[in-house]
């Protein structure tokens, strides 16, 4: 029975994270229709500054401020996200999509060498939260706290989220945008300023989940790439543009991935690209996408 | 069967020996670093750049990797360079190229180098999949080539059974399970149950494999009870150590490495599973020996590649580790892993046959006296000997394992000094004669040679 609960924590966890980075790439889409291929590398410049912060920078500070220091990447990576959105993406918004995906993917390799050319080419780590917050037990078994943290700040990010989508006045502003851009504009909604904020917001998720993982992982070269690939099964799975889709799609990995590593090891790669690939034949616009 | 010898029997004679062991006689290895004075090179030797192609991993983790593998390169290239250049005339000049480009923009990226660039040598690789690929093309391009690493036993076994111009330095890859697995049956004879967690591609079957069969040799009695496979350059491993620790067994055997490596540990200190179970490995301390922290559990078998740690051969031992390491710390302000050794003697095998074959011939030697210098070379490195064998152009040395300790010189783990175990490296790999075999040869060699020890 224990080892359940503790299947449960682990296929949480990567939910967890798994959704804030999808879901800000679905944000993203939502509103702004582009698909942000630089995604994957504000997730990782998230990990890497919060890597330097906790481990480096403020490494001999008391626990409490490590932990208010955890959210630096987030913020760092949406500082970036409001610098990018009007430099580099808004002169191509009348422009076809080839246009968009080429400029995110420039970012997306850019952000890449920019990493490696600060941080060098070794993992960082910055493990002292992790091992400060220590293990629980669970019946026989062990479990590390940190991993319940970050399980719970991906349901609040979940819930705060929806609220903010669902319950402020800039909600209805961002989701009326994302309906109808012309209309939105012609009735006095300042589009840039709600592009340039959904554009940070989505940014600022994916700097999230990067912060929150560094301190049970480690921030390593390559791990944007990876974080965009996984996040692209998840919007696979969930529908792009869709927040819904994007929590429900993250669970839908996070169980999975969990499930085939403990029953058919051999297919932990593979389960992930089966399920998107039948989610794509029965649903292509995913389970909680709309068709266009 | 009466006549199977006993494990402590057949490990003596596979020459396995845990004590620090002496490396022979120091007569005479000045070869690398100190260019003796009455070599003068015969005859006249141009003195236009001689152009090295090196291509490693820049970017992505596999920079882990590929940077130190750079660097070793480097520092060989400017030691040259200080004294003239090699031959005293041809100062090296090397053409970085990333390896991270994929295999098939590797291919064009050599023939571009060879044939725009006019390379002279092409050098470094890190990934298995990529020297299968370059092999034939550097054939073709009548390229001489030295691979660092891209060790897979695939290349000279199948890719190319007939090297001509490529070469490679660094350990065969079926020698780090078969180390693992000699290793675990030296020190934890009475194990039973074995699991395994090994990243999905060609290294973690490869050691999955020899690993296990050394073990049905060794240890015919252990039995595996789980097996993990993590997608390569993963972070999180809860579900693989919930798996691992479900199933209870004595050992865990992982060749996970670099920022994989890092994160596992730190993740499986929290899990409990180092109190739970031995665990061994192949690459632990091998990748980037200063990202392990001193939270790292002691006496853990931490393989290092089966090749080369930077502390063995210790002190003035062996003098060429010595300078080595010292050098390449002040110069780069970090320790050289296998890959640096790697490079770096790779460098001084180009050097020496060089030196050798203008001895002979006068002049700079054409590619073809280069190679037949090579083949047959024994030179020593930082590590030891390696020996470059004429059938295969693979380079052979020592295999070294260990355990983890945490010494006050240092702010990481080292290889335990007092426990370093060595094998030679003919007794675990197919020797030249024997038939291609799958997966490998040394693997149907192991299968088909070695006796299955007596248990008690």
């Amino acid at each position: 029975m224990d080892i359940l609960v503790i299947h449960l924590f682990n296929a949480l966890l990567y939910t967890s994270v798994l959704f804030l980075i999808a879901g800000g790439l679905s944000l993203i889409y939502g509103v702004m229709r582009i698909v942000n291929l630089a995604h994957g590398n504000l997730f990782a410049i998230g990990a890497f500054v919060t890597a330097s912060a906790v481990g480096q920078w403020f490494a001999g500070s008391t626990s409490a401020w490590l932990f208010l220091l955890l959210p630096a990447g987030a913020v760092a990576a949406a500082l970036l996200g409001a610098v990018l959105e009007p430099t580099l993406l808004r002169p191509f918004y009348r422009r076809p999509e080839e246009y968009q995906l080429l400029v995110t993917y420039g970012i997306l390799m850019i952000l890449e060498d920019l990493i490696r050319f600060i941080w060098g080419p070794y993992p960082v780590t910055a493990t002292s939260l992790f091992e400060k917050m220590g293990s629980m037990t669970v019946g026989e078994w062990i479990y590390p706290r940190y991993n319940l943290l970050v399980i719970a700040i991906g349901g609040v990010a979940a819930v705060g989220l929806w609220a903010f989508i669902y319950k402020t006045r800039f909600g209805v502003l961002l989701r009326a945008t994302s309906q109808d851009m012309r209309r939105a504009s012609a009735l006095g909604v300042n589009v840039n300023y709600v592009y340039v904020l959904a554009f940070t917001i989505g940014c600022f998720m994916a700097g999230l989940g990067g912060a929150i993982v560094v301190p049970s992982q480690s921030a390593v070269l390559g791990m944007g790439v990876d974080a965009l690939v996984l996040s692209f099964i998840v919007v696979v799975v969930g529908g792009l543009g869709s927040l819904d889709g994007a929590m429900v799609g993250a669970l839908i990995v996070g169980v999975l991935r969990e499930t085939a590593v403990s029953v058919f090891p051999e297919l932990e790669l593979a389960v992930l690209y089966l399920i998107a690939a039948i989610v794509l034949l029965v649903r292509p616009a995913g389970l909680f996408g709309k068709a266009t | 069967m009466s006549d199977r010898p006993s494990r402590r029997d057949f490990l003596s004679k596979l020459g396995v020996t845990t004590a620090a062991a002496v490396g022979g006689s120091l007569a005479g290895v000045g070869l690398a670093g100190v260019a003796r004075a009455e070599d003068k090179p015969k005859g006249t030797i141009p003195d236009k750049p001689f152009k090295i192609g090196h291509m490693t991993f820049f970017t992505g983790a596999g920079a882990v990797l590929g940077e130190p593998m750079y660097k070793g390169n480097l520092l060989a290239a400017d030691e040259i360079n200080a004294t003239g250049g090699l031959l005293g005339k041809r100062k090296i000049e090397i053409l970085k190229a990333d390896e991270a480009a994929g295999t098939d923009a590797n291919t064009k990226e050599m023939r571009r180098l060879k044939l725009s660039e006019k390379i002279d040598m092409f050098m470094g690789i890190t990934s298995s999949g990529n020297t299968p690929a370059l092999g034939p093309v550097a054939e073709e391009l009548k390229l001489l080539t030295i691979f660092v690493d891209g060790c897979t036993d695939f290349l000279f076994d199948k890719a190319v059974p007939n090297p001509r111009y490529i070469f490679r330095i660094t350990n065969i890859q079926s020698a780090d399970g078969a180390t693992c697995a000699v290793g675990v049956a030296l020190t934890w004879p009475s194990i039973k149950t074995v699991a395994h967690i090994h990243p999905d591609y060609s290294y973690g079957r490869n050691c999955f494999d020899h690993f296990s069969i050394v073990t049905k040799k060794l240890l015919p009695k252990a039995s595996n009870v789980s097996e993990a496979w993590p997608k390569l350059f993963s972070t999180d491993f809860t579900p693989h150590i919930t798996k691992t620790l479900a199933a209870k067994p004595d050992l865990l055997v992982t060749s996970l490495w670099g920022g994989d490596y890092v994160a596992f540990y730190k993740q499986a200190l929290q899990h409990g599973l180092f109190t739970k179970m031995k665990v061994a490995t192949t690459l632990a301390l091998g990748a980037a020996p200063q990202s392990i922290g001193k939270d790292h559990p002691e006496g853990v078998l931490s393989g290092v590649h089966s090749n080369y740690h930077f502390s063995y051969p210790a002190g003035n031992r062996w003098p060429l580790n010595k300078t080595f390491v010292e050098k390449y710390h002040a110069k780069f302000n970090e320790y050289p892993n296998f890959q640096a050794e790697g490079a770096y003697t790779a460098t001084y095998a180009l050097k020496t046959a060089l030196e050798k074959a203008n001895k002979l011939m006068g002049g700079w030697p054409d590619d073809d006296a280069i190679i037949s210098q090579l083949e047959g070379m024994m030179i020593p490195g930082p590590g030891g000997y390696v020996y470059i064998r004429p059938d295969n152009h693979q380079g052979y040395k020592d295999a070294i394992t260990g355990f983890s300790k945490n010494v006050p010189e240092y702010p990481f783990p080292i290889l335990d000094p007092e426990r370093i175990i060595t094998i030679p490296i003919r007794n675990i790999t197919s020797p030249p004669g024997w038939p291609k075999g799958d997966p490998t040869s040394t693997y149907t060699w192991i299968d088909q040679t070695w006796p299955t020890v007596k248990t008690t």
